[in-house]
């Protein structure tokens, strides 16, 4: 007999997310995945200006606005033929790291974080660091109080076993309260050059409208070192210590196996190098991404558009009462194959190329040190390891861009918009690959796709029946209390989801 | 009770001043106002609607207040759908738990799909219900962000779910409860710092014809802007990345009624116009609505040297 469980909405990730798991003797046989929110984005897009899609489309998210606008400017100049400057490119490149930085600290902090952190274990805490005392002292004066919920937002919270020891718990809880102003400074540090965060102002086809100056590279570098140092010093460590106190999570949470990066950050040289590579493992194969193979079907989703479509010839036609279907999202497939992005899928990718030397030995260096295998990998601590390591790897090449950067250099290439042409733009987000279509004609946005990381992540069934990687993820899950199922929790939080992208 | 001293509550009430535009002879009821808060007696419910977080990101990079501050001292934050530990039937629970309570401060993000209830679902309940429940039961309302108030890019021309803005919707559903709109996409953190504040201890701040508060939201960009001398003596940018008024870009700060040319964002680090991009007009009532309004006007280039 088998018992329904249902976590909707799932707090903690950005958007409306709905998770419906079904559970025999103690474990998942079955899962659903819903995105709850639709506005219709590539619709709203249609017929606007082409100058009007990186600004538009940043607004699909709060989160990865930048990704988006990049995603956008970059198929417009696959339209447009063009090529912003050495100073246009790398200094996107550290909006766009910034924005990075400000996602995967604030994804392990504040977003998983509560599902490992013992809260209430702050009443015992019996050290001197001002800022915990603080916090003991409000959490005190919350619980004694008649306030509607004491503690919010961080009680009430699933009954389950938090992190056990005391010393590890604190630090961590100290952390949260430093990450939360570490998440504000990547924020204030990309706004540097993109005018101002969420939403950046400066991102258009051939660069960025705002100057390089050498004061702006100091401005920059001088938080890069701030950020450095937390990540070294309080996010790696803090990472590995959840590991080391919660290592059945390595051997669950595993997902569909196969994993894509459209890489990101291109690197000086005018070469095609970038610090994040592209690739394709497909039953453990690397292989290089084929565009054309990637296609989006709706046999489940409340969309009544033809299924099976490429980006450029896809609709978004909404059906909400379309029977049997589940979800606003698609399901995006690479040569009818499901797909892991992000983090991990970047690492792996990475990793079995070998192109870069700094990640391979990062990577080596955390296995040995947890005692795993790369199979590992694949589960819930590999994608927070993973995400970690990509922190680093990107904090640290900042400092390079800096030194790349020239003074006063133009860091826009003018060009004329033509009044046709189609284009792609391909680029990573936090959570993972990310793609915009466009379609131009008389001057205006004939087209419009965008297939987004958690797209694939959270994608329900496809036409054949075949679930999304989240929904492979929970299957064969053990979950030891059905009122308080944190280990499913745990496992959708690892993809780190962001619904309003997801659907747009 | 909270550690804080008398002290420290008049530091914090001097920050918020300052924040808000008000005269030092506010200080000592800000205090008062942070105490109480501290006791728990002001407790804010956050709700989004067809929005993409980015005013609840935008609100966690604030240094007026910093984000610990505001969660232990100056409000119970019940539930945020990005910030809650509460995860599924708890959460709804929570979110229930509050709106039979009632008496707190709902602030809302994002718009209602009122032609398609079912693009926007909380634990299977329509976004707009909900709203409405919590909307009815609140003391004020906070409509936060371009969404939320004016519609947004979700309500904007030839959006497929009919959606309108959180406070649009609640007007057309004769909800009476005192609606503050607070614009921007996303919202500045001083705004939302600024206008919640006023409305716990002083009440509903100065509002303009259109609900937003006067002390942000009155005075054009334009006037206010650093390249006003260039447009004064017609020095124009002609493309992105050159001196001079962006006005021929398409900068709409001559219609658009925010202080950021002031204000600046993320710490005052930057804002668009200061970095060369001209102003989309986020913070006003026609921002993104219209299809053939396009943001920039881009001339064709200057041919290129061979």
């Amino acid at each position: 007999m088998s018992k329904t469980i249902e976590l909707n909405p799932v707090t903690r990730i950005e958007g409306h997310l709905a998770i419906k798991v079904e559970v025999e003797a103690g474990k998942v046989v079955n899962a659903f995945v819903s995105g709850e929110m639709f506005r219709g984005f590539e619709k709203i897009l249609r017929g606007r200006d082409p100058l009007d899609a990186q600004h538009i489309t940043q607004r699909i998210c709060g989160v990865c606005p930048v990704e988006h606008g990049m995603a956008s400017v970059l198929a417009q100049e696959m339209a447009y033929h063009l090529t912003p400057p050495l100073n246009g490119i790398l200094a996107r490149n550290l909006i766009q790291a910034a924005n990075f930085m400000m996602s995967h600290i604030t994804h392990f902090y504040l977003l998983s974080g509560p599902d490992f952190v013992d809260v209430a274990m702050i009443a015992n805490y019996q050290g001197s660091d001002p800022a915990l005392l603080a916090l003991q002292n409000w959490v005190k004066a919350q619980l004694s109080s008649r306030t509607i919920v004491p503690g919010g937002p961080f009680l009430p919270r699933y009954a389950a076993q938090y992190l056990q020891d005391a010393g590890t718990n604190f630090t961590v809880l100290r952390h949260y309260l430093e990450a939360l102003e570490m998440r504000a400074l990547a924020h204030r540090m990309g706004a540097v050059f993109a005018g101002k965060l969420p939403h950046a102002a400066t991102l258009v086809p051939g660069g960025i409208t705002e100057k390089v100056t050498a004061l702006k590279i100091s401005e920059y570098r001088s938080a890069l070192d701030i950020l450095r140092r937390f990540i070294d010093q309080a996010y790696l460590p803090d990472v590995a210590a959840v590991a080391q106190a919660f290592p059945e999570y390595f051997m669950v949470g595993k997902g569909c196996g196969n994993f894509m990066a459209y890489g990101a950050f291109p690197l000086a040289g005018g070469s095609e190098t970038k610090l994040i590579p592209s690739g394709v493992l497909m039953d453990g194969k690397l292989q290089p991404v084929n565009v054309e193979a990637i296609t989006e079907d709706v046999g489940n989703s409340l969309y009544s558009s033809t299924s099976g479509r490429r980006p450029y010839e896809g609709e978004t036609i909404a059906d909400p009462d379309k029977a049997g279907a589940y979800s606003w999202l698609k399901a995006p497939r690479y040569n009818g194959k499901v797909m892991e992005v992000g983090p991990l899928a970047r690492v792996l990718v990475s990793y079995q190329g070998g192109q870069n030397a700094t990640l391979k030995s990062a990577v080596d260096a955390l296995l040995l040190n947890l005692g795993r295998q790369p199979g590992d990998l694949n589960s819930v601590l590999g994608r927070h390891a993973a995400r970690a390591l990509e922190c680093k790897l990107i904090a640290d090449q900042c400092a390079q861009w800096l030194d790349q950067l020239t003074p006063d250099d133009p860091a826009f290439t003018d060009f004329s918009p033509p009044e046709s042409g189609r284009g792609h733009g391909l680029t990573e987000a936090a959570r993972g690959a990310l793609g915009h279509w466009m379609e131009i004609g008389d001057s205006k946005i004939r087209n419009y796709q965008c297939v987004v990381p958690t797209t694939w992540n959270c994608s329900p069934r496809d036409d054949r029946g075949v679930p999304g990687p989240v929904e492979q993820a929970l299957i064969g899950l053990p979950v030891a209390d059905p009122e308080n199922p944190i280990e499913a929790a745990r496992v959708v939080r690892s993809f780190d989801p962001c619904l309003a992208c997801a659907v747009h | 009770m909270n550690s804080l001293s008398r002290r420290s509550f008049l530091e914090l009430s001097t920050k918020l001043c300052a924040v808000m535009g008000l005269s030092a002879s506010a200080i000592p009821r800000l205090a008062a106002a942070a105490e109480e808060l501290a006791s728990g007696q002001a407790s804010v419910l956050w709700l989004q609607g067809q929005s993409c977080s980015g005013c609840s990101i935008s609100l966690l990079d604030a240094e007026a207040i910093s984000p610990v501050q505001l969660l232990t001292r100056y409000i119970s934050l019940t539930f945020h759908q990005t910030l809650s530990a509460t995860t599924g039937h708890q959460a709804v629970d929570t979110v229930n738990k509050t709106i039979a309570a009632g008496g707190y401060i709902l602030v809302v993000e994002g718009s209602v799909p009122a032609g398609m209830p079912k693009a926007c679902m909380f634990g299977n309940e329509p976004f707009g219900t909900q709203l409405i429940r919590a909307a009815k039961a609140a003391k004020a309302v906070l409509a936060v962000g371009a969404c939320a108030t004016f519609g947004g890019v979700p309500g904007a021309e030839n959006n497929p779910t009919g959606a309108v803005s959180a406070a649009q919707y609640l007007k057309d559903h004769g909800v009476g409860t005192p609606t503050i709109l607070i614009p921007g996409c996303p919202c500045h953190p001083d705004w939302l710092l600024g206008t919640l504040t006023h409305v716990l201890k002083l009440g509903i701040p100065p509002l303009d014809a259109l609900g937003r508060p006067k002390a942000f939201f009155s005075r054009l960009m334009h006037d206010q802007c650093a390249r006003f001398a260039d447009y004064e003596r017609e020095k124009f940018a002609k493309t992105f990345g050159e001196e001079g008024c962006l006005f021929k870009l398409g900068c709409l700060g001559p219609i658009t009624h925010t202080d950021c040319a002031l204000r600046n964002w993320n710490s005052g680090v930057n804002s668009c116009i200061r970095a060369g991009a001209p102003c989309i007009g986020c913070g006003g009532e026609q921002f993104a609505a219209k299809a053939d309004m396009p943001f920039i006007t881009k001339r064709r280039a200057a041919a290129k040297p061979a």
